[in-house]
């Protein structure tokens, strides 16, 4: 049986078929959910994220104005979610650390040589840069989404973009040129 | 990734490169996800549909008002009576009603066998650009009973003449997206296709 496009699952969750936006979510929760992962630097925060961003999504499906473009509003969503949660966070204590995962990447040592470790030194230095050269970098480089892309899905210009990667790409390049090569 | 490496080392642009592939690893939720998000969505349409409409919440009820042929002649005047009826009860939450006390215009006419049923099907979609209604009583043919918007945003409505009896229709939205009634019967056809079923008492019965 042909799969029903995004756009026709709409149709019937908005004609009173909720369940068919399990399918919606389960097509589209993993093309979202590395993108908040790696923004975030927490699963569980990810998790959350992900949860508001669907229950957005669910709530304004009447406003995704072109249907068989689901994914890209529900990026725009998944971004928007993001950055509220991390300028939430800012203005948390930050020294409170409250995430099992972080506490234990805290405690575990780092074997140098290990694929692990150099996940672990890249992360850690991806968390170190702005929140928006991070975001910029994600989706150009880990996402491979077109300037044009990002620039519709954060509404930032395109020029505004390009900085931010260049400075994330330095910023990584200075924190990360010795584990790499060193 | 030209854009970046055209400002810079191939050193540096092999650096990226490997930074971006460790971080492409894809990540996954907790198994759970799915199950918990479903069940706040099931709940939040359970509350929507419990509730007074909101902007962006389609919804539709159907009241009755039941008519002598005479007073069918009198429609005419009638209409706008029915219409100011209606538009005061969509703000409560339960508004689905028959009416049994003749509207002004046909007052004093006693109901008999063939008493017809007035039916007023309201369909509640801001961003609709036209809706009407289809069913057996017009031979399941679009453009027959298209509803009008009346008076409050996004509320179209329209009164059909009901013989009394077991009836199916649907909602049309913008001329192709077929809809049927979520908060009624429902039926379906050899192909699957759900319709909505409304039963029309007989003229002594005087409620639903």
């Amino acid at each position: 049986m042909r799969d029903r496009s995004d756009a026709e699952l709409i149709e019937e969750i908005l004609g009173g078929n909720v369940e068919a936006f399990g399918i919606l979510v389960s097509r589209h929760r993993d093309t979202c959910t590395r993108f908040a992962v790696r923004m975030l630097g927490s699963g569980t925060d990810a998790d959350d994220v992900m949860q508001s961003a669907f229950m957005r999504a669910f709530r304004g499906l009447r406003n995704c104005r072109d249907r068989d473009r689901f994914g890209g509003w529900l990026y725009q969503i998944v971004i928007n979610e993001c950055r509220t949660f991390a300028s939430r966070q800012r203005r948390r204590d930050s020294r409170f650390v409250a995430d099992q995962e972080v506490i234990e990447r805290a405690v575990t040592p780092v074997e140098e040589d290990s694929d692990d470790s150099m996940s672990e030194h890249v992360e850690r230095a991806l968390a170190k840069l702005p929140a928006e050269q991070r975001e910029a970098f994600l989706l150009k480089y880990v996402e491979e989404l077109s300037y044009e892309e990002i620039s519709e899905a954060t509404g930032v210009r395109v020029s505004a973009l390009k900085m931010r990667v260049k400075r994330a790409c330095d910023g990584l390049r200075d924190m990360l040129e010795g584990v790499y090569h060193g | 990734m030209a854009d970046y490496r055209d400002d810079i080392s191939d050193e540096t642009a092999a650096l990226i490169e490997r930074v971006a592939d460790s971080l492409r690893t894809p990540e996954s939720l907790d198994p759970s996800f799915d199950a918990r998000l479903m069940e706040r969505v099931r709940a939040e349409a359970q509350s929507v549909h419990a509730s007074v409409p909101r902007g962006s919440t389609v919804w539709w009820r159907s009241a009755r008002l039941q008519l002598s042929p005479l007073g069918a002649l009198a429609l005419a005047a009638g209409i706008s009576a029915f219409v100011a009826l209606s538009t005061l009860a969509i703000g409560s939450r339960i508004w689905t009603r028959t009416v049994t006390t003749p509207a002004p215009a046909v007052a004093g006419v006693p109901a008999g066998p063939d008493t017809v049923n007035l039916v007023r099907f309201v369909f509640v979609d801001p961003r609709a650009r036209s809706v009407e209604i289809i069913g057996d009583f017009n031979e399941w043919t679009k453009g027959a009973n298209k509803l009008r918007l009346s008076g409050a945003p996004g509320v179209w409505s329209v009164s059909v003449p009901l013989s009394p009896g077991r009836h199916e229709y649907a909602f049309i939205i913008n001329g192709s997206r077929w809809v049927a009634d979520p908060l009624a019967v429902k039926s379906s056809d050899d192909f699957g296709t759900e319709s909505s079923v409304i039963r029309v008492g007989s003229p002594t019965n005087s409620s639903t």
